[in-house]
């Protein structure tokens, strides 16, 4: 495969897909969004003024904090959870390491919609939660449905599978005998960890807290149909704006900031790192 | 292992997590088929809310729907997903970080998010009405990031030199592919396959926006919900779930046994000889 033709093949196709109808869209998300739309008609003029509303009125900074606050604690949360999880599975999963991770995987395959559905059987006034404490004569619960909280407990439940896998892939990566070898040079295994495994494993660690950090921030069904009056997030009322409203240009400017706060972290995360000493092997070629 | 307090949470832990994450999948699993649904300990079996989801002719519309969607997603986002793997692997050379950046991006991108923008793309730029075909292209944007991650994890130990062994000996290089890589390979491309196909399945966040009227069954399930949890609702996740672990399952067996091996290793196969 010495000729021109391959790498236009493989590397070209994916590219133009991936600009035509990844990169495209999101311009004209940014485009949409210095419009405005008037009566369900979008007005095609530049104006900054979408994100003027946004900055001013109380009501989408108040969303935006809630969400980022939300975001911010389910994400620590879940990677709390997952690191002794994927360590645990790692530990003394044994040859069904596999089975155990995959276990941990299905449900997130299994669509949010469903999961929601299922948390509501968990969670909701006629839920597993409510008929124990029923059963048991106690009297049901109504401070955790529709709240807040149990908006966190949904998300925690929706991303925790993939902090989970993220942060196992990354243990499988990681060589374990580099403990072995802090041990034996007197290492106590608290030290071992603090200085040889979670530093190597930053990387992996930061990817799975991204990857629950951004869907949590434009979290749509979750707080939807498990907070409470007070528990719109900023995704939701983004969406909204394309539904009940009817107002795409604020939308579209709602969706700019998301993607921006997104962009954000994943910079900060980059550059405040040295990829090459937390455990960042590359894309090797070999 | 080394102290016993630590090995007890930790084990502990893992053990509470399992159940936070299966305890409602297997209630609603038991509620739907029993009679006392919403409380179902000790359950009365019965059939009555399966035999009422499917009777439901708009839950059958829009199962069709989301195969649709399922299988075009995936067949697409393999495909795509595994040509951008061989590229980033063998053709990208010290561009492949920038490259490498590009297809996961979609990943760091919320499924909203990139619904509603493909929403704008259509409807405002190109002036095209909801349908079928651009639910599955930005599903497949979607699901290709993650079609991208399995199969590179699979391909990650693949010997290059098998091609070119076959190339020097005078395989034309699509011949190389067809009679040497894609049968080293396709388990990989399965996994990708069979991953993508459930996502695209049980997608919302980007069906939703891209495709109008048109249910599928999640937005039928959404839509559904929107007026309170009915035990239909039970049912239809239960039924997507016993399918989904059927599938994995099926998978997990074929591993075990040695009938698929996922990851071609040759150091080892040399070893075993």
């Amino acid at each position: 495969m010495k000729g021109r033709a391959a790498p236009a093949l493989f590397l070209g196709i994916p590219t133009v897909f991936l600009v035509a109808l990844f990169v495209l869209p999101l311009l004209s998300m940014l485009v949409l969004s210095v419009w405005r739309t008037e009566n369900y008609h979008i007005i095609r003029d530049f104006n900054l003024h979408n994100y003027y509303v946004l900055a001013t009125e109380g009501a989408y900074m108040t969303f935006l904090v809630r969400s980022l606050t939300m975001a911010t604690a389910v994400s620590v949360i879940c990677t709390l959870i997952a690191w002794p999880v994927a360590y645990g599975i790692m530990l003394y999963g044994g040859r069904y390491k596999l089975l155990f991770t995959l276990a941990f995987a299905v449900p997130f395959l299994t669509g949010e919609v469903l999961r929601i559905i299922a948390l509501q059987g968990l969670l909701g006034p006629v839920g597993l939660l409510n008929g124990v404490l029923m059963a048991l004569g106690a009297a049901p619960l109504r401070v955790i449905m529709y709240t807040n909280v149990a908006s966190a407990i949904g998300l925690v439940y929706l991303y925790l599978p993939i902090v989970v896998t993220v942060i196992y892939l990354s243990l499988l990566n990681f060589d374990q005998r580099l403990i072995d070898a802090a041990t034996i040079f007197g290492a106590s295994p608290a030290r071992a960890f603090f200085e040889v495994t979670w530093p190597l494993n930053l990387f992996g660690t930061l990817i799975g807290f991204a990857l629950c950090f951004i869907p949590c921030l434009s979290a749509t069904l979750a707080p939807r149909f498990l907070g409470g009056p007070n528990g719109t997030l900023y995704g939701m009322a983004m969406a909204q704006q394309f539904g009940e409203s009817g107002t795409w240009a604020l939308g579209a400017a709602m969706g700019v900031v998301l993607f921006a706060v997104s962009v954000l972290l994943v910079v900060i995360v980059a550059k405040t790192l040295d990829l090459r000493r937390t455990g960042f092997t590359g894309f090797g070629r070999g | 292992m080394r102290f016993r307090p630590g090995k007890i949470a930790l084990l502990a832990t893992v053990v509470a997590s399992y159940l936070f994450l299966y305890l409602p999948i297997l209630h609603i699993g038991l509620a739907s088929f029993s009679r006392n649904s919403s409380f179902p300990y000790p359950p009365k079996w019965s059939l009555d809310i399966m035999t009422r989801l499917f009777s439901n002719s708009l839950y059958q519309t829009a199962l069709g729907n989301s195969l649709i969607i399922g299988f075009f997603s995936a067949v697409l986002s393999t495909a795509l997903a595994g040509a951008a793997t061989i590229g980033l692997m063998r053709h990208a050379g010290r561009r492949a970080p920038l490259f490498l950046a590009l297809f996961v991006a979609p990943l760091f991108v919320a499924e909203v998010l990139l619904g509603i923008s493909s929403l704008i793309f259509n409807g405002l730029f190109l002036g095209l009405q909801g349908n079928l075909v651009s639910a599955i292209l930005a599903n497949v944007v979607h699901c290709f990031s993650y079609a991208l991650l399995i199969i590179a994890t699979q391909l990650y130990r693949y010997d290059w030199r098998l091609d070119d062994a076959a190339m020097v000996f005078g395989a034309s290089p699509a011949r190389t592919f067809f009679e040497v890589t894609l049968p080293l390979i396709w388990p990989g491309l399965l996994g990708a396959f069979i991953v993508t196909f459930i996502m695209a399945f049980n997608n919302l966040e980007i069906s939703f926006y891209l495709l109008g009227a048109t249910p599928t069954l999640p937005s039928a399930a959404w839509g559904a919900l929107r007026y309170g949890v009915k035990p239909e609702l039970y049912a239809l996740a239960t039924c997507v779930n016993l399918v989904v672990f059927l599938v994995l399952l099926v998978m997990f067996v074929l591993m075990m046994t040695r009938v698929v091996t996922f990851g071609h290793r040759p150091e080892r196969e040399r070893s075993a000889v």
